[in-house]
């Protein structure tokens, strides 16, 4: 059976991954890891209006849900959670989540992130 | 400072989080995850008067009477504690619609002024994801005096 995460996952985040903080804040006690990340932040324009557009970036970044689970944290604990990355600091404000051939605990989550300071 | 629409809004929030089971309550954002539900959202509505055929002399800053159609979307979760959208539909109407403090308070309804709260009907949605989930848009039609030099 091929490990997908050995073998996909692993050189693609050794080579263009990030290191990244991982603070968790919605659960009790919270948690704090150190994680790779690929920077997934993208050009996105957002209807304001019927005539006019609002330009700016969709941050995202994509992690691995076994390195996340491999630091104690739970899914139940993303939400929320701060992840600090390229010098910025984002909240999870939601996440979609990849799959593998492995299973979905075995793949990666793309997290939605927002500026800290918008709430 | 009053301004009747933000009042009546700040309110419905209120009232939707009172549903039982509801989980996550929140306002004009759509970003729900499974983890969210069941979700109550209420979305700001459209305000609409009947100005438009108004040219007499009346001063501009004198009050008229709008109509607001906010929506209020709710979302049910097939986890946990199970909620379905006909319990849902059946709470937000009921709570929306006897609230004292949206009725007597704030859009004044019957004998206490000339607002009015109608339930104008709702559309129901159902797909499956991990697993099923059932979606209900709920609309209101807030009548309510605007007094510009109140805001």
């Amino acid at each position: 059976m091929i490990d997908y995460g050995a073998l996909l996952y692993d050189p693609v985040y050794a080579e263009i991954g990030v290191p990244a903080t991982f603070t968790v804040t919605s659960t009790s006690g919270g948690a704090v890891a150190d994680i790779t990340v690929i920077d997934d932040t993208r050009p996105k324009t957002l209807p304001a209006g019927s005539s006019s557009d609002v330009r700016d970036v969709a941050p995202g970044a994509f992690a691995r849900i076994t390195e996340i689970a491999e630091n104690g944290i739970a899914r139940d604990g993303w939400l929320d959670a701060v992840l600090s990355f390229n010098g910025r600091n984002w909240t999870v404000r939601s996440y979609e989540l990849r799959g593998s051939p492995s299973g979905e605990d075995q793949g990666e989550v793309r997290f939605l992130l927002k500026a800290v300071s918008i709430g | 400072m009053v301004d009747v629409r933000e009042d009546i809004l700040a309110r419905l929030l209120a009232v939707v989080a009172t549903i039982p089971n509801i989980k996550t309550a929140v306002r004009g954002d759509m970003d729900l995850t499974p983890e969210h539900l069941p979700a109550a959202v209420v979305m700001d509505g459209d305000e609409e008067t009947n100005d438009a055929a108004d040219g007499s002399m009346r001063p501009a800053n004198r009050p008229t009477v709008v109509q607001m159609t906010p929506e209020i979307i709710l979302v049910e979760s097939e986890v946990g504690e199970i909620v379905d959208i006909g319990t849902l539909r059946r709470e937000v109407i009921k709570r929306v619609l006897t609230d004292t403090e949206l009725n007597e308070n704030i859009v004044k309804t019957g004998r206490h002024g000339n607002g009015a709260i109608r339930y104008l009907g709702c559309q129901t949605d159902v797909g499956w994801m991990r697993s099923l989930h059932g979606a209900l848009r709920a609309q209101f039609l807030f009548k309510y005096t605007l007094r510009p030099e109140d805001l």
